[in-house]
């Protein structure tokens, strides 16, 4: 194993972000995150007071989502939003990026909107959610830069809410945009140990996830064997084979598929696994 | 808080039954069995290995019968009320264990016991009645001939309306090699042909009502390992969500989705109606309620309404055997069918698919008889001469093996030594293929279920194509598996707690310091001891292996163009068990467990 048990829960948002979710929810998750001395809690700003109550004089951070899940409310909204949130007792933020305008290539708009939650976040750490599914490879690295620019902390793969979950590809690409100086979290559809550890090895350095309990209790079989980490399929892990027309615009959607045409293992994407 | 007027598993006793004489008696828990062994399958196999002289008849009264229960049972630990037989199986030849959930391993153990063994036959149809310390062999003649249900109601008027009854059905009393033993009606310790052991001993039924309060060594650590190994339940998909909703019939669109669901006696592996026979489908159309077994917090078992009737199950096993295998899409069929392979004591799964090897022989011209894939015509009446070994009925209850041999095409029966393998088509799962391959008692999925890994993605998905790295995951989970089966604990526990959630429940309850790699040490005592026990009945290398229509690939569907690669794997698995090029352990292997050498 490359990291221990601990270790590895100490990557992890331990996170909530559910419509649904009752105080009792909200309860449960901090008991555990404090239980499992998870980094952070993610959730949504309503419950932040409450979270930061029943973490406080802990070492495990309360992070609320800004501007969430869509990223396309105004900066000022986003920035109200931060301020409100860092007040009731939030250590960091996960604000999604203005979608839209990264893909018109509005770059100051993008920018000035994270500069405009970094403003407002006082001490606490910003982080920026990309969406990757919704961009194509230039456009995630242009949107690395812009945060780095902004003076964001960390940048994010995905909501979960989006058309694609984090894959290994992006956080590599992530962190070679942003260099070791920004932090990188990869979130979206992880639930396995399995996926957390090669996320990590990608160059993530924290993993927003609603089954880090499974992740944890699953990771201690990894002592009984290294057979679980045997490599797996490539196209498994690839973003193009997540790629879904019914949720992605149409250019994107093309833009991952015809990847796979010149892909080096594209014998491999035969079967459906 | 301390317990003291509760008795400990390691004071619990062996019950010693001779059918032959009649003879009755206790014995204390010998302390190397039970510390090197547990309780539950190693205390089984342990004994059987000691004292049944090789080459027996397993139908003959030289063979034994164990009921057993391990140092869970009865105590706070999570589905803690199973119990296990151990016996020679008649229709493998090997040492076997069969389980079963139900209420009636909670009584052995508040009996005071460890196990019950039956040795030699009576001559007459008895049932042995345990209350608390006291143990009587009484007449059956009454419930001889008697359906499951009939003999439990009939047995628990008898006794105590809080008793528990294990028995056996037409198909155990007439010997054949697909009887199971039933308990509360419908569970069953169904493989291995283990109720016609039973029934050639004359043995209707056990039936235990036990009062005493089970103590366990260290309360305060069991209660924080039990609290947390039930959160951990509540906080798994499969045992918080799918089991408890859906049951086990959940699978059915899972490994059909997977091209894995076998059709038409493994010629396919989708069924294109596996919608119709599915756990959605049974839960609209016949669920009536969850059945939890004793102490269980995930209730995966079912009742069904069907035709103005309550009846147990069906399992996913059981819908695959009688339906998909059979090519059969009835589902209110299936369920009644179900049923009556509980009435009359038969294993579903070797029934099922002895019926669809039946079938394909008729599709081939080796056979003539009515019997067609997808017609249930006439197969309820089948089963009913199976279990009374009538006609054809009596040639398939031999099992798909003989079956299939006797009418000069072997290749045809889906077994493993001579054991019907189950629900998965192992080419398209080769750690589960080897599984099978290597199992001690013939085809089976209990022993290393890597489906959890290979499809289902628990604890992490590995890739179900690939050989590599298999043999590691199969062996420990065979470990772990007959780890568990001595403590004696449900199998699907294991999609939600790890090694060290099992070591931790046992080190409390016996109060032996047993971590991870102690549990999985005496998980490897046992494997290597029934292999050692089956080297002795003449078993090898040559039967670690599957039927040679896993040599050819399925032609459509999820799990299309692919072949389970035994012959890749296997030298692996061997040389990572510590056994010899021809899979017989080696002396310096048997030394480290602690076995005592033979020669």
């Amino acid at each position: 194993m490359v990291l221990t048990v601990e270790e590895l829960a100490q990557t992890i948002d331990h996170t909530e972000l559910k419509a649904d979710a009752k105080q009792s929810k909200i309860k449960q998750l901090c008991e555990e995150a404090l239980s499992y001395n998870f980094a952070a809690v993610c959730i949504n700003a309503v419950h932040v007071e409450y979270a930061a109550e029943l973490l406080k004089d802990s070492a495990v951070k309360v992070c609320s989502v800004i501007g969430f899940p869509l990223g396309a409310t105004l900066s000022e909204v986003k920035a109200a939003e931060t301020r409100e949130v860092v007040k009731r007792g939030a250590h960091e933020v996960d604000m999604v990026i203005n979608v839209g305008a990264l893909r018109d290539e509005n770059y100051d708009l993008v920018r000035s909107d994270i500069e405009a939650v970094v403003a407002a976040s006082s001490d606490a750490h910003v982080k920026v959610i990309l969406e990757t599914g919704l961009l194509i490879d230039d456009q995630k690295r242009k949107a690395c830069y812009l945060c780095k620019e902004a003076g964001a902390d960390f940048v994010k793969t995905s909501t979960g809410f989006g058309p694609m979950g984090a894959t290994p590809y992006d956080v590599r690409l992530m962190r070679e945009a942003v260099g070791e100086s920004m932090g990188v979290k990869a979130a979206g559809g992880i639930r396995t140990f399995k996926e957390a550890l090669r996320l990590i090895d990608a160059g993530a350095n924290r993993i927003g996830t609603s089954s880090g309990i499974g992740i944890i209790e699953d990771y201690r079989w990894a002592q009984y064997s290294d057979s679980w980490m045997q490599p797996d399929k490539p196209c498994w892990t690839c973003p193009s084979r997540m790629a879904n027309i019914a949720k992605q615009p149409k250019e994107v959607y093309l833009w991952y598929k015809q990847r796979c045409l010149t892909c080096p293992d594209k014998d491999q994407n035969v079967f459906t696994d | 808080m301390s317990d003291t007027s509760s008795q400990q598993y390691a004071d619990a006793e062996l019950l010693y039954v001779s059918l032959t004489d009649g003879t009755i008696r206790r014995q204390p828990l010998p302390d190397d069995l039970y510390r090197k062994y547990l309780g539950g399958r190693g205390l089984g196999v342990k004994l059987l290995y000691d004292n049944l002289a090789p080459g027996i008849d397993a139908l003959s009264p030289d063979n034994w019968l164990i009921f057993a229960v391990g140092p869970s049972t009865a105590t706070s630990v999570p589905t803690g009320g199973r119990f296990v037989v151990i016996t020679k199986s008649p229709a493998t030849g090997t040492v076997f264990d069969a389980h079963a959930g139900g209420y009636l391993g909670a009584q052995l153990r508040r009996a005071g016991l460890a196990a019950v063994i039956f040795t030699g036959a009576s001559k007459s149809p008895v049932y042995l009645w345990i209350n608390d310390d006291q143990a009587e062999i009484r007449d059956a003649t009454k419930v001889w001939g008697k359906t499951t249900d009939v003999t439990t109601d009939q047995l628990i008027k008898e006794t105590d309306e809080k008793a528990q009854v294990a028995c056996i059905g037409p198909a155990g009393e007439n010997m054949i090699n697909l009887a199971a033993i039933i308990t509360d009606k419908h569970r069953a310790a169904g493989r291995g042909g283990v109720g016609a052991v039973m029934g050639s001993k004359k043995l209707k039924a056990l039936v235990v009502r036990g009062t005493k309060n089970p103590g366990v060594a260290n309360p305060e650590r069991l209660r924080e390992a039990v609290e947390r190994a039930r959160r951990l339940i509540k906080k798994n998909p499969v045992t918080d969500k799918s089991l408890p909703v859906y049951g086990t019939p959940v699978l059915v669109s899972v490994i059909n989705e997977a091209g894995m669901l076998p059709t038409y006696n493994f010629q396919e592996g989708t069924f294109n109606d596996a919608d119709g026979v599915s756990g959605e489908k049974l839960l609209e159309r016949f669920s009536l309620k969850p059945y939890n077994c004793y102490g269980c917090p995930i209730g995966c078992g079912r009742m069904s309404r069907v035709q103005g009737r309550d009846v147990g199950g069906p399992e996913f096993e059981s819908i695959w055997a009688l339906g998909p295998q059979c090519g059969i899409n009835d589902l209110e069929w299936i369920v009644t069918a179900n049923d009556k392979c509980n009435q009359l004591g038969i294993d579903t799964i070797s029934v099922g698919s002895t019926l669809g090897c039946a079938m394909e022989l008729v599709q081939k011209g080796k056979l003539e008889h009515s019997l067609r894939f997808g017609d249930t015509t006439g197969i309820l009446e089948m089963i009913e001469d199976i279990a009374h070994a009538q006609g054809l009925g009596k040639e398939l209850g031999k099992g798909s093996k003989v079956f299939a041999e006797s009418y000069g095409v072997p290749e045809l029966a889906m077994q493993v030594k001579g054991l019907e393998i189950p629900a998965y088509d192992p080419r398209g799962v080769q750690g589960h293929a080897l599984g099978y391959a290597t199992s001690n008692r013939g085809g089976c999925h209990l022993r290393s279920y890597l489906i959890g890994p290979e499809i289902m993605g628990s604890p992490v998905l590995v890739d179900r194509d690939i050989t590599d790295g298999k043999a590691d995951l199969v062996i420990l989970f065979q470990n772990l598996s007959a780890a568990m089966d001595c403590m004696v604990v449900c199998r699907f526990t294991n999609f939600a707690w790890t090694v060290d959630d099992y070591a931790a429940m046992v080190s409390a309850n016996t109060g032996l310091e047993i971590d991870g790699n102690e549990l999985l040490r005496i998980g490897a005592r046992i494997w290597n001891l029934e292999r050692l026990f089956n080297i002795r009945e003449g078993f090898g290398k040559k039967d670690d292996t599957l039927p040679p229509r896993f040599s050819t690939p399925l032609r459509e569907g999820g799990s299309r163009k692919r072949v389970a690669h035994i012959d890749v794997m296997l030298p692996e698995y061997y040389a990572q068990r510590g056994w010899d090029k021809d899979g017989r352990p080696t002396d310096s292997l048997l030394k480290s467990l602690d076995i005592p050498i033979e020669r």
